[in-house]
């Protein structure tokens, strides 16, 4: 059996089609930067996207470089299962534009934290800060460690330089052109990356000898009877039911507190134009997700059949592409996996850039000029990225742990606040802080990555989160729900009238206020049973 | 007519998040029910292509049919409010 690694066979083709990848996302970035005059230029590119970009801008800010390699590594490892849990990541912008998006962005919020400010105060609003720019950092860190290795192992530099060159030109050009350049940017890299994750599948399909060359993302029917005789697992549920349920706590709750996404949401032109550009999303999300599946199953098969063992798993796709495709189709699959890296980065600076220069500056100088304020805004925009580059050097182990597991971090320190901020008028403040700190610290305390002794769970659901998600996820929504009816009793920061005016505006109300609405207990009970449900069983052994 | 309204949003909301969570989360029935997972179609097992379709063209639809539904309910509320607010209007003039 043969070892397979990928080595580009002329890094010179690479070079160039890198290279014009870059130059075109340093036009896009120029021209944009003349269109940046404001903060909501700068954050929400003017209130102004249309569905069609904003569907592609959305799903190439969510489709990482995880996309290209690591889920496909993954696929090869745990198979069918994986497949099951990349799918329900096309849920995060629906539930989001659903649950919260559509509210935050009728009142032109530039983040989520810029609604948490005003809906329960600085102090809260400093919480949900540091919880995101955590996670940003964590998954801006991921992207940019993994493009330094794309960059080392393509062009045959040393890691050190490759990250150097890949971070300065990616802050480069997301810099300078703010949340237009971002959105116009990552509309582009989200064609890039679908045609080369799913043109040059069909040539590798045509090769191997399916008939179904001409649609890759679901025509490899043909050839499952070949991996079955290879690999008689490929589709076994392998896990029990919990696996699959705590997908939801873990990985459905998460990814809609995500600040890059959200922004993406508040970009639209009009509240209906976000609904349609989620419409856009799953179209364009689906045709990727379902390439990836389909180079996750190639890869499998070329293992099966020709013998040769991928070395390096997270390369399978630009393996494949070296062994059955011309070195100018395999320099652009490269091209598309940069550019799903970048894509995730420049969502990822905004974020951080959002956070920092407007909600963050917002609380700790709130008389400063906005013109000044944007100034820091484009500081803190570099400045993140900086940070991200510098950590990439020598990364805290901490930090580089699976962006998977940051997602059950969000739901149990950012979702709920979201959630029951939006559709609770009894959500209280210190409740909302106490169950987001202290929950969010046991999630971290029981995961295996600070603390191995004390850890929920074994193996790959522990590492992933899963298991740490079953237990402060519901345990989050509990203690918030419960604290905020005993502080409220007390009359401690009760919700006040302008708190519940606040609530019916977001929802489209107006300047009508009607005490009742958004102000049942019904859903709450519902919830807190449903979650000491969840709890208990998340403590049964996994 | 208000609390018509708000009783349509939130069961509307109610009613797409299951719907988002089955479609999104549709292997977990192939689990829950052993006995479907038996047959192919396209040449793969039903339990695996069909989570990846419902991920897929299901959440489209899904999402098509979300945001028909909740613009219009968002034009009902505009007009509801425009209505309250002439109502409103003409009674100050009185």
């Amino acid at each position: 059996m043969q070892m397979t690694e990928f080595v580009l066979p002329n890094i010179w083709v690479g070079v160039l089609v890198v290279v014009a990848l870059f130059a075109i996302f340093y036009y896009v970035g120029y021209v944009s930067a003349k269109k940046t005059t404001s903060e909501e230029d700068l954050y929400a590119a003017g209130f102004k996207i249309g569905p069609i970009t904003n569907g592609l801008a959305m799903a190439a800010t969510w489709a990482s470089l995880a996309t290209f390699m690591g889920v496909i590594a993954l696929i090869y490892r745990l198979q069918a299962p994986f497949v099951y849990l990349w799918i329900q990541w096309a849920l995060s912008i629906p539930l989001l534009v659903l649950l919260y998006g559509t509210c935050l962005r009728r009142m032109k919020a530039f983040t989520p934290a810029s609604f948490i400010k005003v809906r329960y105060g600085n102090q809260a609003a400093m919480v949900v800060i540091a919880w995101m720019c955590l996670s940003m950092v964590m998954y801006a860190l991921g992207q940019i460690i993994g493009l330094g290795m794309a960059f080392e192992v393509l062009f045959h530099l040393p890691y050190k330089w490759a990250l150097i060159i890949v971070g300065l030109a990616t802050l480069g050009y997301v810099t300078i052109g703010g949340m237009y350049g971002a959105s116009y940017n990552a509309a582009f890299q989200m064609v890039v990356m679908t045609v080369a994750m799913v043109v040059p599948m069909g040539a590798i399909m045509k090769q191997m000898g399916s008939s179904g060359w001409w649609f890759p993302p679901l025509a490899y029917g043909d050839m499952v009877p070949g991996m079955l005789a290879q690999i008689p697992e490929f589709f076994d549920m392998k896990y029990d039911y919990r696996w699959y349920f705590a997908l939801i706590p873990a990985f459905t709750l998460g990814p809609i507190a995500l600040p890059h996404l959200a922004m993406r949401v508040f970009t639209s032109s009009s509240l209906k134009s976000a609904r349609w550009s989620v419409v856009w999303f799953i179209l364009f999300l689906g045709l990727l997700f379902a390439g990836t599946y389909t180079a996750g199953f190639a890869g499998n098969y070329f293992t099966a059949v020709t013998g040769n063992t991928i070395a390096k798993p997270d390369q399978t796709i630009l393996v494949l592409n070296v062994y059955y495709n011309p070195v100018l189709v395999a320099a652009f699959v490269v091209g598309g996996a940069v550019a799903a890296g970048l894509s995730t980065v420049g969502g990822n600076l905004m974020a951080i850039a959002g956070l920092v220069g407007a909600d963050l500056l917002g609380i700790l100088k709130p008389k400063m000029e906005a013109k000044k304020r944007m100034t820091y805004g484009y500081v803190a925009l570099g400045g993140g990225g900086l940070i991200a580059l510098l950590l990439a050097f020598n990364p805290p182990a901490f930090l580089v742990t699976s962006i998977l597991w940051a997602f059950g971090l969000l739901a149990t320190a950012v979702s709920p606040s979201l959630l029951l901020g939006v559709w609770w008028k009894q959500a209280n403040k210190y409740a909302m802080i106490i169950s987001s700190v202290a929950c969010g610290v046991i999630y971290i305390i029981i995961s295996p990555h600070v603390l191995k002794g004390i850890v929920v769970g074994k193996g790959l659901v522990a590492a992933l989160g899963m298991s740490g998600a079953m237990i402060t996820v519901p345990l989050s929504f509990v203690s918030f729900i419960v604290l905020s009816v005993i502080f409220n009793k007390m009359n401690i920061a009760a919700p006040t009238l302008a708190d519940m005016q606040y609530i019916d505006r977001i929802h489209g109300w107006g300047d009508e206020h009607v005490e009742s609405r958004y102000n049942s207990y019904a859903m709450p009970i519902f919830a807190v049973v449903a979650s000491v449900i969840i709890f208990i069983w998340g403590l049964q052994p996994w | 007519m208000k609390e018509k309204l708000y009783a349509k949003e939130i069961l509307v909301t109610i009613i797409f998040t299951i719907v988002l969570l089955i479609f999104g989360h549709f292997a977990q029935l192939f689990v829950l029910f052993p006995s479907l997972q038996s047959g192919t179609m396209w040449g793969f097992p039903v339990h695996y292509i069909l989570p990846i379709l419902m991920g897929w063209f299901g959440l489209l639809v899904v999402t098509i049919i979300m945001a028909l539904v909740l613009n219009r309910l968002d034009d009902e509320i505009d007009q509801y409010g425009e209505t309250n607010r002439a109502a409103a209007k003409g009674g100050q003039n009185q």
